[in-house]
């Protein structure tokens, strides 16, 4: 199974949002990662074919989605960004009405809700309105939504939003498991999501793809670039207008600052195991001037 | 279940609506009993009035027709020939209803022979009148066009419903006007309005839209199921309208006298040339109404499909209806340049007494096609093309 773009490009009005993508997917955990405004959505809304190309195709095992039409979203499972509730549908209502729009089989989807009720940990709020529902369990409704159809591409925005730790967590294991032989795209701007499932992370600005590696090549790319420094409070003021800084620990006295750069930044700097957040801040440059992008 | 239940729920099966269902109810139960209840005095008057008209009932009596005349003259004198004010100020009086109800029926009958001057000359009517005219237009060798094959059949049909006959068919005119004025339009198609607008709309409000429109079922089923639900919800709504109207316009008097009159004899319906018994055409006219509200409400749900919000589907719709009631109630002059977009427009449309109560003709491709085929044909193609666009709308829709 293959999914290719094959230089997409969306406009809105005059505003290119994407530009010219090409990329192909094959099975796996695919991460996305990117700042706010990069055109992950539109990106992920393309793939889910609920937005159109302004030009360009993406291709399914060879073939154009829009030619493959329902037999294509017969093989997705989708979690939109931003997921709303009918406000008198019950958790459960809310899986028989996606099963049905899915096309499910009625003894299926009865037992596929049941089994995802008790992964995603809604089993004992099934019967209750989705509209009472916290955020977190909205998010896990979403997600079991996703993976009602056990379908073969699996495209989810921003899942772990609204998650606690322990959800997180619990979602990484479900999605892992279920990975295999499937295509997972996870879009997300929460890199710990992606640094321990994704097999590949494409990361994403200003409308393209700008780099695509494994987890472990981002990290090796960052040995040198991360530096432990200490350094007084009213000095940290100053230099973190002027440095790429991932961390900042308070401690007794001076504090201690994670920074990012090619070459030792301050005299006393030692080298510290970079990870991927490290990765992402130094690729995107993330200055305190570009942070309002 | 299927997506189609689901629909319904969504549209019609959910706390809010049913709450605004047993409203309507209400109001429709209101509006059957008061306009029964001012029709006549009490009980105790309709069975008088019942109880009168039995030996009036049947063909014309110039005797009884002198009489009622004698009588009509005195209260006109106190009251003025506004009907409406006559009606009200005898309501408790049924030998005074009676006299006033067959000196209208011998107007009508005097019709039915001689024509009424001025005649409209758009759509003649009178055995006299239109023999006259035929005859007028052999004379200038126009026997074989439409006008005058029109006025043949109008002369054939009223020779074959022949005189009319008098009837106590009170309760039925007035379910009949509860059921065919303009105030139907206002209290069925206004709330169906509110019913239907979500239909569509209400899944890119609610944000929906992304998880339909990725899934299997969420470019085609998706589109009949809620075609589907539209025409269920139409359907209740109307069906509420008629029963709750029907049931209350009786209810008081219990009786349902008259109903295998002819519906000449109902003074709204007393130029129509279908051969229809009473309750014949409350048949039709429920199934009609049934329709038009289908037809009406497809159309908000295509409105639906283009619009982002529920209120500006509303709004657009209540603004559609609207003209076109705005439209029918211009002059003649404007509405007979107007054409079929009057005909065939909302206002009139939906009225059982505009479709059923004359016997208006068209010419298509050199045939004569009665109203309510034409307007089937019409509304038949309003509503295929409403569904056609709902499918092509959502089948290129995306959720930006």
């Amino acid at each position: 199974m293959e999914l290719q773009l094959e230089a997409v490009t969306k406009n809105y009005k005059s505003k290119q949002v994407l530009k010219g993508i090409s990329l192909t997917m094959g099975t796996g955990v695919y991460g996305l990662l990117g700042p706010n405004g990069a055109g992950k959505t539109t990106m992920i809304g393309i793939l889910a074919d609920v937005l159109s190309p302004t030009k360009g195709r993406v291709l399914y095992d060879g073939k154009d989605i829009q030619a493959v039409g329902d037999e294509y979203r017969a093989k997705i499972g989708y979690l939109p960004q931003d997921v709303r509730f009918y406000s008198d549908f019950t958790g459960r209502d809310y899986l028989e009405y996606s099963a049905a729009l899915k096309g499910m089989e009625k003894a299926r989807a009865k037992k596929r809700i049941e089994e995802l009720a008790l992964s995603v940990g809604l089993w004992d709020d099934l019967k209750r309105k989705c509209s009472a529902y916290s955020g977190g369990m909205q998010r896990r409704l979403g997600i079991a939504q996703a993976l009602l159809d056990d379908p073969e591409i699996l495209i989810l925005d921003e899942p772990t939003s609204g998650l606690d730790p322990y959800e997180r967590i619990k979602f990484r294991n479900i999605i892992s498991a279920y990975a295999k032989d499937r295509l997972v795209l996870l879009s997300t701007h929460i890199v710990s999501d992606v640094e321990q499932i994704a097999a590949q992370i494409m990361m994403m600005e200003y409308g393209t793809i700008q780099h695509i590696h494994t987890g472990e090549e981002y990290i090796h790319r960052m040995k040198g670039r991360v530096w432990l420094a200490e350094m007084p409070a009213e000095q940290l003021v100053d230099y973190q207008n002027q440095a790429v800084i991932s961390n900042v620990r308070a401690k007794d006295g001076p504090m201690e600052v994670r920074i990012i750069a090619d070459t030792k930044p301050v005299p006393d700097a030692v080298q510290a195991v970079p990870t991927l957040e490290d990765a992402y801040l130094y690729l995107f440059n993330y200055l305190p001037g570009k942070a309002g992008r | 279940m299927s997506l189609f239940r689901f629909e319904l729920r969504k549209l019609l099966l959910n706390k809010k609506t049913l709450l605004l269902l047993m409203c309507l109810l209400l109001l429709y139960s209101v509006v059957g009993l008061t306009s029964t209840m001012f029709l006549i005095g009490g009980n105790d008057s309709y069975r008088a009035y019942e109880e009168l008209t039995a030996g009036w009932e049947g063909p014309f009596d110039s005797k009884k027709a002198a009489e009622a005349e004698k009588i009509y003259q005195e209260i006109s004198a106190r009251y003025g020939t506004d009907a409406r004010m006559i009606a009200r100020s005898i309501k408790d009086q049924p030998e005074i209803i009676l006299a006033v109800n067959y000196h209208a029926y011998t107007e009508r009958v005097e019709e039915y022979w001689n024509g009424t001057p001025p005649e409209s000359i758009e759509d003649p009517y009178g055995i006299a009148l239109l023999q006259e005219k035929i005859a007028e237009l052999e004379r200038k060798g126009k026997q074989n066009t439409f006008a005058c094959r029109k006025l043949s059949i109008a002369l054939k049909r009223q020779k074959e419903l022949g005189e009319p006959k008098f009837a106590n068919i009170l309760l039925w005119e007035n379910l009949f006007n509860n059921w065919g004025e303009n105030m139907m339009q206002f209290l069925l198609f206004v709330p169906l309005t509110f019913i239907i607008a979500p239909v569509f709309a209400v899944e890119r409000s609610s944000g929906m839209d992304n998880l339909i429109l990725s899934s299997r079922n969420g470019r085609r089923k998706i589109v009949t199921a809620k075609l589907l639900s539209i025409l269920a919800a139409s359907t209740v709504v109307v069906a509420l309208y008629l029963a709750a109207t029907f049931l209350f316009g009786f209810l008081p008097h219990g009786s349902f006298h008259g109903w295998d009159a002819a519906i000449q004899s109902v003074p709204t319906y007393a130029r129509s040339l279908f051969p229809f018994k009473v309750w014949q055409l409350a048949a039709v006219g429920a199934v009609w109404l049934i329709f038009t509200g289908a037809v009406y409400s497809l159309m908000i749900g295509f409105i639906s499909s283009r619009m982002k919000s529920q209120m500006g589907t509303a709004g657009v719709s209540l603004a559609i209806l609207f003209a076109n009631v705005g439209l029918a109630s211009m002059s003649d002059t404007v509405t007979q340049r107007l054409g079929a977009l009057v005909d065939f427009g909302l206002a009139n449309v939906t009225l059982i007494k505009e479709v059923f109560g004359g016997y208006k003709v068209f010419h298509v491709f050199g045939m004569c096609v009665s109203y309510p085929v034409m307007a089937v044909f019409v509304m038949g193609v309003i509503a295929a093309a409403a569904a056609f666009g709902t499918y092509r709308g959502q089948r290129s829709r995306t959720a930006a």
